[in-house]
């Protein structure tokens, strides 16, 4: 009895210091300027602690200061909690704010929910990845199937339009991982037969787990012309195990997808040919922007893409390119 | 009409331990066999082999002069034999009533009737004169409670033809041992046939019919009780003449007077009230009384295993704290359980292992280095000392049998050479001729100087080794006594003072 | 040591005086004992060969040096973490906050060499410290407060994983301008092997010897055989609790140094998922969860068998979801057969 209550205090205690670890992402923007407009945007996101959910925070809260709103930024710790995050969401409907901002972590759990913030008149926007429902009016997100095109595009340019390629991928699930692995082997299938996907392996997007998968696919096929990594853990493993093996920059054609410190130094340093990005910054921009429109009751393109761009050595430093990096 | 049962030529093997070879043996309806032999003999694997538990190499089991085939424990059950095991079986986290109906349960359709299991429980305690209600946790009971929980899990199949019992009173004091002896008196007159495995002389002459004897395996005889002498059984055991029993009792007083532990009204909240006494060197303090009388309570609190809420304890005229066992030891007093599977073995590990536990801290190399080979040889001494049945050090101790078991433990706490040595029913399950082993070590401790508490439920044995003896009762010390005006009676009186207290 | 072997026996014969010729017995078995207590082991390096035999016939690309690197390396984080935990299941307990605690140690390495500044041994140092610290706290909890090690760890993992994202602000920390950080994962000090690989092995010896020949082992094997009886026979087991979940902390520490070396970053959102991988090769290398029973050189094994097989089933192409189910299946196999062979060591004619 005696030894269950100390149980639960220790479980209790470690639960408030990793919620206060949580929390300190969200308190930033809360304050705003604000006064003038009294709008509460709610967004949960896929996460936070990843670079890329950080930009579009920083987007978002850019936006909020501008148009005098306050919001509130939440994610799961890991994006395979997709439990946690519609608990998340479940707590963000209970607040009542004026308007949601939601990225889907999985497509068809979140119906119910949805419905239930349509039922307390809460208006929801989309960002990143979308949900299998009407409730939402928009969803603001780089186009994955056209990013993946993009960098099949870059990669057959670079091979020479032949030769084997395989794919470290993040996710067999979320639809990100899908279709930036669709859209890259659609336009494979399509514009260049001579390149062949010999192939897919997933690795979570865990940096040491990608790094041995690339090492393997490495191994299984000397002869590979290129590796395509689908977000920056991936990409990074390939970079990672490019340079396990002491493999010489350029001899293998690396495309990697998003941005970070290290995904930036292996495009300099050549071991990465190019990588796509997208603007997250642009995302959180447009999340907050329909989130207020959607107050309004204006309308809305069901889809806003916001953008992918190729980047390499050459343009990496452009003031083009510059802003959508996110570190 | 045939025998009820008739055991033929059976063996069974171990890896590289011929534990039967060739026993034979016939139980009659209505007739108590004792079987005897000393540890590591091959009782409890004959028995084990009876209820489906082990399966024989060779051999022939005919109940009612048709041959069967127990190949299962469940095929033992429906057979009618029942057996009460020397180790318990008992599940911890059960109450008395789901433990003794395990697998039976009284249910409809899929639910169970808690209420029918207890009342039925409820009825078979009270039928069987056993004390305990039927929703008390197993794991909670001593170990004397948990035996009479086995014996009444055995008795409570209403069909039972054969009734085995390994070792049942080794954990349970005189009075429970007479409600049991009436319990067999009742079903052997009903005709059943009841197999009693034990290592206590008086009792087979109170309760056993015939008397069959093993040793190493091997059948070598049996004799009807009233023929035969206990000189007789005990050579027929151990294959060569020795005398047991009849050795007299302590000079008083024999120690020198130097106090070795003084303990002054030590109190806990569960159970003692101010037990004090005095432990001199070279002295053997018996502990007698019922059971749930203290004792092992005592001796839990006096080395620090159970938290104690009053008293003080003096160690050679010192006052000491000691809150824990590993300060008992430091300051030179062991504890040998009296519960040896669950708090004084490691089943899983080899002789070795366990014999060394005790005496690690003052055996070590630097860097905490173990002395391996020192280790082994101390236990090779003691192997030998204590004659412990065992194919070698390396053995792990879960297939020695249950005597040899407990001389492991009795070897881990001579091997760390305490002052102070408290010993919890140190000769339970132990053979005649090895107890009178281990008299002779507790003598020998005592002439050394070393202070030896012996808390015993054998009367016979505290009376001839006890310098003096302290009889305790419902947490209390009623009295102590010096042996030369002490008797079984003197005893009984002092261990049931409390209760005529409250009942008058 | 608590295998009960056929071998150990077979000398024995039936005695017919107990003791007498018993100190020639032991002599005469011990040659067998010290075969006995390898037979987990001898199982699972039987189980690692053929699968280095099956994987060779099936892919030609499979035996190559390179690729027997790759594995060596993806052996070594994994592995560092199952040795260390190795002496947490020997005593029946459970460490839950491994991967994230790796990662806050990975994390505060990356601090002290980079905000901080730091040399590089201190770095390091710094970062084993930190693993030492976590699991100092793991061994109150569950020695003094008594709580389960299941829930102490439990509430660790989520602390650490929580810390590790607070202390970094939620970015990985780059060791680029440290030099020679990611020598310690990938340097090469043996051709082909890299360093990464010497840090496991080196610490498997250590931990092995100290699991085997010192009292800190012999207390492990103890407090997991009955802690009870252990306490009871004068042993402070709350101290030794405490200082085996340190040593496993020191190896957790350990690991987060060569995980950041070998990423040449502290990576804050790695680490959940590895605990239950270093669970997994303990018992495959025939470790008993309930305590009592175990040894580093099976845990060595198990790690190998786990990141062979995972690589033969990448060289094969094998889907990632079925190269799943199969290392789930080989841990159900893993300990099905020691529950076999365990019981009929023990059971003799038992069915
Ligand atoms: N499971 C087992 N594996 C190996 N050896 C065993 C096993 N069970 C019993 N033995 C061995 O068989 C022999 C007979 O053991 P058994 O338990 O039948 O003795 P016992 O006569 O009941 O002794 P005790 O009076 O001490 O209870 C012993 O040498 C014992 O070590
Ligand atoms: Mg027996």
């Amino acid at each position: 009895m005696k030894s269950y209550m100390k149980a639960t205090v220790a479980v209790l205690a470690a639960a408030v210091m990793t919620l206060s670890a949580c929390g300190r992402g969200n308190d930033a923007a809360s304050s705003g300027d604000g006064g003038k407009s009294n709008l509460d945007i709610a967004l949960v996101s896929k996460g936070f602690q990843h670079q890329f959910w950080q930009a579009v925070k920083a987007g978002a809260e850019e936006k909020a200061k501008e148009l005098g709103v306050t919001m509130t930024f939440d994610g799961p710790a890991s994006e395979t909690e997709v439990d946690s995050q519609l608990q998340m969401l479940q707590a963000a409907i209970e607040r009542k704010p004026d308007a949601i901002g939601y990225a889907a972590l999985d497509p068809e759990a979140c119906v119910p929910l949805l419905d239930q913030a349509k039922q307390g008149d809460i208006p929801v926007v989309e960002f990143d990845a979308g949900c299998n429902s009407k409730v939402p009016v928009t969803i603001c997100k780089t186009d994955s199937k056209t990013a993946g095109a993009l960098a099949a595009e870059h990669m057959a340019q670079l091979i020479n339009k032949k030769g084997k390629v395989a794919i470290v991928g993040h996710s067999q699930i979320n639809s990100t991982g899908v279709e930036r692995r669709d859209g890259f082997i659609e336009k494979m299938k399509k514009d260049y037969p001579d390149i062949q996907i010999v192939d897919i392996q997933y690795g979570d997007g865990d940096h040491l787990k990608s790094a041995d998968i690339a090492k393997a696919q490495l191994a299984a096929h000397p002869d590979l012309a290129g590796l395509y990594g689908t977000n920056e853990g991936s990409a990074i493993g390939i970079v990672n195990a490019v340079n396990e093996l002491g493999l010489q920059p350029g001899k293998l054609t690396v495309v990697g997808f998003d941005s970070g410190q290290a995904q930036i130094d292996a495009i300099k340093s050549g071991v990465m040919a190019g990588a796509i990005t997208q603007d997250p910054m642009g995302i959180g921009r447009c999340t907050i922007d329909s989130a207020v429109k959607a107050v309004k009751g204006e309308s809305m393109d069901d889809v806003q893409d916001t953008g992918s761009f190729w980047y390499d050595k050459s343009n990496v430093d452009s003031s083009d390119i510059k802003p959508k990096l996110y570190q | 009409m045939s025998q009820l049962l008739t055991v033929e030529g059976i063996s069974k093997g171990f890896p590289g331990v011929q534990a039967l070879d060739g026993v034979n043996f016939e139980l009659d309806r209505g007739e108590v066999l004792a079987l005897v032999g000393e540890n590591g003999a091959g009782k409890s694997t004959l028995m084990k082999i009876l209820s489906g538990i082990y399966t024989m190499d060779s051999g022939r089991i005919a109940i009612d002069g048709d041959e069967v085939d127990v190949n299962d424990p469940k095929v033992a059950q429906k057979l009618g034999i029942s057996i009460i095991h020397q180790e318990m079986n008992l599940m911890p986290h059960l109450t008395v009533a789901q433990n003794i109906y395990i697998g039976r349960e009284p249910r409809t359709g899929p639910w169970l009737r808690d209420g029918e299991l207890n009342r039925r429980t409820k009825q078979l305690l009270e039928g069987l004169n056993i004390h305990l209600r039927p929703s008390q946790v197993v794991g909670d009971l001593t170990v004397a409670s948990q035996q009479m929980v086995e014996i009444a899990k055995a008795l409570s199949y209403d069909h039972t033809k054969i009734l085995i019992m390994d070792e049942p009173t080794s954990a349970i004091s005189i009075s429970e041992t007479q409600v049991l002896f009436g319990l067999i008196r009742s079903l052997r007159d009903r005709g059943v046939g009841i197999v009693y495995i034990s290592h206590r002389m008086e009792e087979l002459r109170q309760i056993a019919d015939r008397v069959t004897v093993l040793r190493d395996g091997q059948y070598v005889g049996t004799r009807r009780m009233d023929e035969v002498s206990d000189d007789e059984i005990i050579s027929m055991m151990v294959g060569r003449e020795i005398s047991a029993g009849y050795s007299s009792r302590q000079d008083v007083p024999a120690h020198t007077g130097e106090l070795a532990l003084s303990v002054r009204s030590l109190s806990t909240k569960k159970l003692l009230r101010d037990v004090s006494f005095d432990l001199h060197k070279g002295e053997i303090l018996g502990f007698a009384g019922l059971m749930g009388a203290g004792r092992t309570e005592t001796a839990r609190a006096l080395i620090g295993a159970d938290p104690v809420s009053g008293g003080t304890v003096a160690v050679n005229g010192k006052e000491v704290r000691i809150s824990g066992p590993e300060v008992a030891v430091r300051l030179g007093i062991g504890y040998l359980p009296e519960d040896r599977k669950r708090h004084g073995l490691m089943l899983e590990q080899d002789v070795a292992f366990n014999v060394a536990m005790a005496s690690l801290s003052s055996n070590k190399a630097p860097l905490g280095f173990l002395r391996e080979g020192r280790a082994r040889k101390v236990t090779d001494r003691f192997i030998k000392a204590l004659r412990i049945k065992t194919p070698s050090s390396r053995t792990m101790v879960k297939t020695l049998s249950g005597g040899n078991q407990q001389k492991v433990v009795i070897a881990k706490w001579l091997a760390r050479d305490c002052d102070v040595l408290i010993f919890d029913e140190p000769t339970r399950g132990i053979d005649v001729g090895a107890k009178e082993e281990i008299y002779k070590l507790l003598n020998d401790l005592a002439d050394e100087g070393k202070a030896i508490i012996m808390i015993s439920s054998e009367l016979p044995e505290v009376l001839r080794l006890s310098h003096r003896i302290v009889v305790m009762s419902q947490g209390r010390v009623t009295g102590t006594l010096t042996p030369d005006k002490a008797d079984q009676e003197s005893i009984m009186k002092l261990a049931t003072q409390n209760i005529e207290d409250v009942a008058a | 040591m608590t295998t009960q072997r056929a071998e150990d026996l077979a000398d024995a014969g039936t005695q017919s005086a107990p003791g007498e010729s018993v100190a020639a017995e032991a002599a005469r078995s011990g040659r067998f004992a010290a075969l006995g207590q390898g037979l987990q082991q001898v199982l699972a390096f039987g189980t690692l060969i053929a699968l280095i035999i099956v994987f060779t016939i099936a892919s030609p690309k499979f035996l190559t040096i390179t690729n027997l690197s790759s594995i060596l390396l993806s052996t070594a984080v994994i592995g560092i973490l199952a040795v260390g935990t190795t002496f947490v299941i020997i005593t029946g307990g459970i460490d839950l906050s491994l991967g994230t605690a790796m990662t806050l140690c990975s994390v505060v390495t990356g601090l002290l060499l980079t905000d901080a500044g730091l040399p590089l041994p201190l770095g390091v140092l710094g970062g084993i410290a930190m693993g030492a610290l976590i699991g100092l706290i793991n061994g109150f909890n569950v020695a003094v407060l008594g709580l389960p090690p299941f829930i102490a760890t439990l509430s660790m993992m989520l602390v650490a994983q929580g810390l590790a994202l607070v202390l970094s602000g939620v970015k990985p920390i780059y060791f680029t301008t440290v030099d020679g950080f990611s020598k310690i994962a990938l340097g090469e000090i043996i051709p082909k092997v890299p360093n990464a690989v010497l840090v496991l092995f080196g610490l498997a010896i250590l931990a092995g010897i100290i699991l085997r020949k010192t009292i800190l082992g012999r207390m492990t094997y103890a407090i997991g055989s009955n802690e009870e009886a252990t306490r009871l026979s004068g042993i402070n087991t709350r101290r030794w609790v405490l200082a085996i979940y340190t040593l496993a902390g020191v190896a957790t520490g350990v690991a987060g140094v060569v995980l950041a070396a070998r990423l040449n970053s502290a990576q804050p959102q790695l680490g959940v998922g590895y605990e239950l991988q270093a669970i997994a090769a303990v018992i495959i290398g025939g470790t008993s969860l309930l305590g009592g029973r175990g040894s580093i050189l099976g845990t060595v094994i198990g790690a190998l068998i786990m990141s062979v097989l995972i690589n033969g089933l990448r060289i094969l192409a094998i889907q990632t979801e079925w190269q799943t189910v199969v290392v789930g299946l080989v841990v159900l196999v893993a300990v099905f057969a020691d529950n076999l062979r365990k019981r009929r060591a023990e059971g003799g004619g038992h069915r």
